[in-house]
């Protein structure tokens, strides 16, 4: 038990030397940059749930049953949330992490090392959740008028519940690897997730939520309420959470009492649970992780057929990139179920665009089709952002510590830039289109704003994916355990806003004479000389634009890849 | 076929390789050996492209790394000191990748390739993921995958690290075929016996500096030794920072 905190050591020592001056690039201008966002992000929470609750105090009775409400669904999705996230941290931290093998040769117990790596999993799965509950139980607290018993009832249920579902997480994942190898409960996990993500989404969005702010809808305030109802056992956890802060807003003693002993006591039997489970399975399970797991998915062969040789268009070298870029995207378990994802999104913003309500509203709809059309064309960019910061972003960092392979290849490295570039930027811009052209037909635009967007897209996607993979290669990291994760770094955040103020000044600079044109041709009206010039210099302006954030970036990117 | 001349790496803080010169012929077998943190590692990642020099320049037969390094690294078979690699491919698929990359013939390659992986012994596991190969495995396959060009300059960091002795021995003998065929190669090794077994000359680098160079008979003579190991001469020349 007293090598417990020799075993937190390094990840301690670790955090404070990330943060002495000069040890890492960056990072207190990332610190600094990623810390207003979050107080940013803290204080809009903090407002919105105060302005709700304010509104809803001020409703009689309804009012106060929906804020309680509000608080078992926030339990139940914070609580949710801690689950899956300390089971992916778990599974990382007991069974994947590289220092694991150094771990398992210290003359420690399993019992131990297993409870070390357990306060790390709970701590990193947990401080954010914490943070941002904040805002909204001190919304509820300022709002309601409550005592500091109720803040100190507040602090104790998160820090327990956190505990709780970490250690729920522990239980799982030390059966789980028991049975499975620890690498393939990581993939079906990551495939589990991504479904259940993609199965939330489509019920949240077919289920049409517009309607719920339409009380014509709703019979009476019972069916209101049971369309807001959300499980409460007294068995679950999540309920005497619930319970308990409730209780401490309304100064109820006996309950809130009667509800901490009960989260306390669970959080340290499932502590005590643990504790006999690591010292029986842990190492068990953290041996067969050792071991590599067979293919999930068998390679499909067909007799003389080779996909490859879909690719003999292409010249050798860059062949040779794509087959190598496409076979690790499907074989990485962490890449492809995101696939799926996408197709998700894709419907969704089909299907959107399908359900505006364009003849409900008092503004001529013909007006309204071709701005909405013109305001695709930004989103749409801004959809493909977003995928480009996923997937374009880290594909340079993503060659990771095999990136010498390429330094030692007869290849410049302005080949290799431009290979991925073009490996991405094909697919996207099929993608883009397709999302244009598609709400382009729901919305029935004109033949004008049809070719617009096509034209627009065909020139702003390559701008976005060029911005992308040469950002991602001035700001590669070889080294991370995880590449896709260098999205969240200095560089990453740098792509979005670059990108995002990119689309936003194509946009702008097409707006003007757009509506020029449209105006022209709704009137029957030729253009004058004036609005010609404005037209060209406009149009070709956004050109320029896209042709350099195409280019330039990729440029930086060879310039910081090239040896040095 | 190897010219090194004033070669020098500055880190900012630490010089690592310090006017480096030296030529190695056609067909010779020439060892590096130094201390940790000697400039080792450094001068062969230079040599290799993966660096770029702070002064100096390097010559690979006869062109030069900084002006035309596309064609410098095509003479050039490079096994680095760690073995990095696509974990997601086969080792065919690797192979195939790497044949693209240095234009081997699309005839000759499935022949070549098989030849090289029965010789490595991982002809059964070609069509494996390499995330599923040891330590060995995978840099036997980063050395085949360095042959598969037929290199005119074979450059390796600590060629023998995670090797069995059957794979030890069996490298030491392609080694000295492809030296007799003319290919140059140009080893960095803690190992001093194999320096000592396989190597026509030897250079001795520390804290960045060649301080001798030679055959193995030229280096006891340097350090005064007699009949001593390549070991005894090592420390000796280290001791005394004995230069050229």
């Amino acid at each position: 038990m007293n090598t417990i905190l020799p075993l937190l050591r390094p990840r301690v020592f670790s955090s404070i030397n990330s943060l002495r001056r000069g040890n890492k690039k960056n990072n207190w201008s990332r610190i600094f940059m990623f810390g207003t966002m979050g107080i940013v992000f803290w204080i809009g929470i903090f407002i919105i749930f105060y302005r709700v609750l304010s509104y809803f105090h001020s409703v009689q009775d309804f009012g106060d049953i929906l804020a309680m409400k509000l608080i078992s669904m926030t339990i139940i999705t914070f609580f949710m949330l801690l689950l899956f996230s300390n089971i992916i941290n778990c599974l990382s931290q007991l069974y994947l992490s590289h220092d694991l093998p150094l771990m398992h040769s210290l003359p420690v117990s399993a019992k131990d090392i297993f409870l070390s790596r357990w306060i790390i999993s709970t701590f990193d799965s947990s401080w954010m959740i914490l943070a941002f509950s904040l805002p909204i139980f001190l919304s509820y607290g300022l709002i309601y008028k409550a005592n500091i018993i109720y803040y100190l009832i507040f602090f104790m249920a998160m820090i327990f519940m956190c505990i709780i579902s970490s250690a729920l997480s522990g239980f799982l994942v030390l059966f789980g690897a028991k049975i499975l190898p620890a690498g393939r409960i990581r993939t079906i996990l990551i495939i589990m997730g991504v479904m259940m993500v993609i199965t939330i989404i489509l019920v949240l969005r077919l289920t049409r939520p517009e309607q719920l702010v339409n009380p014509d809808s709703f019979a009476s305030v019972v069916l209101y309420l049971n369309s807001l109802q959300t499980p409460s056992s007294p068995i679950l956890p999540t309920t005497w959470i619930t319970d308990a802060i409730k209780a401490a807003l309304n100064g109820e003693a006996r309950t809130y009492l009667l509800n901490i002993a009960l989260i306390v006591t669970f959080a340290l039997m499932l502590i005590s649970l643990n504790n006999i489970a690591a010292d029986k399975v842990y190492f068990t399970g953290f041996s067969k992780s050792q071991t590599t797991p067979q293919r999930l998915f068998a390679p499909l062969k067909y007799k003389g057929f080779y996909w490859e040789n879909l690719l003999n268009f292409l010249p050798r070298e860059s062949k040779a990139f794509a087959v190598k870029e496409i076979r690790t995207f499907f074989r990485d378990p962490s890449q492809w179920p995101q696939l799926f994802l996408m197709a998700a999104l894709i419907v969704i913003y089909i299907y959107n665009f399908s359900v505006l309500p364009l003849d409900n509203t008092p503004i001529k709809t013909i007006y309204l089709q071709n701005l909405f059309s013109f305001l695709n064309i930004g989103l749409a960019a801004s959809v493909l952002s977003a995928i480009s910061a996923r997937f374009v972003f880290p594909a340079v960092s993503m060659e990771g510590e095999a990136f010498w392979i390429i330094q030692a290849a007869p290849v410049r490295t302005r080949n290799f830039l431009w290979i991925k570039f073009f490996l991405y930027n094909i697919p996207l811009i099929i993608l883009a289109e397709i999302l244009v052209v598609s709400s382009n037909f729901l919305l029935r635009v004109s033949p004008f704003m049809m070719v617009l967007s096509v034209i627009t897209t065909f020139f702003l996607v390559p701008a976005v994916v060029g911005l992308a993979t040469g950002l991602g290669a001035v700001y590669a990291n070889f080294k991370l355990e995880n590449p896709a994760n260098v999205v969240t770094s200095f560089g990453g955040l740098l792509f979005m806003i670059l990108s995002f103020g990119l689309i936003a000044l194509v946009i702008i600079l097409e707006a003007g004479p757009v509506y020029q044109i449209f105006m022209a041709d709704l009137r029957g009206q030729s253009l004058s000389l004036m609005q010609i010039m404005w037209v060209i210099v406009s149009f070709g302006l956004a050109f320029l634009l896209c042709a350099f954030a195409t280019i330039y970036p990729i440029r930086l990117g060879e310039k910081s890849l090239l040896i040095k | 076929m190897i010219k090194l001349s004033e070669l020098t790496k500055d880190y900012g803080t630490t010089i690592a390789v310090n006017k480096l010169n030296l030529h190695v012929a056609a067909g010779e077998i020439y060892g590096f050996i130094g201390p940790n943190g000697a400039g080792k590692t450094t001068t062969i990642r230079m040599m290799g492209g993966i660096l770029a020099p702070t002064s100096g320049n390097i010559i690979i037969g006869g062109i030069n790394m900084a002006e035309n390094p596309v064609e410098a690294k095509k003479m050039i078979g490079f096994v680095p000191d760690r073995p990095f690699l696509y974990e997601k491919l086969t080792g065919m698929e690797f192979l195939r990748f790497s044949a693209d990359l240095y234009d081997v013939k699309r005839d000759i390659f499935q022949q070549k390739a098989e030849q090289l992986l029965q010789q490595f012994a991982l002809w059964s596991w070609a069509d494996e993921l390499i995330e599923a190969y040891s330590h060995g495995m995978k840099q036997r396959l980063i050395i085949a995958s360095a042959l598969l060009h037929d290199p005119r300059i074979l450059i390796i960091d600590e060629p023998m690290v995670g090797l069995d002795p059957a794979a030890v021995h069996m490298v030491k003998d392609i080694f000295k075929e492809l030296a007799a065929k003319q290919t140059t190669v140009f080893i960095s090794t803690h190992t001093l016996s194999i320096a000592e077994d396989l190597c026509h000359r030897i250079g001795l680098i520390h804290e960045g500096t060649l301080l001798a160079q030679g055959t193995l008979d030229e280096l006891k003579h340097i350090a005064k030794l007699g009949q001593a190991r390549l070991e005894e001469v090592f420390l000796s020349i280290i001791k005394e920072n004995t230069f050229i």
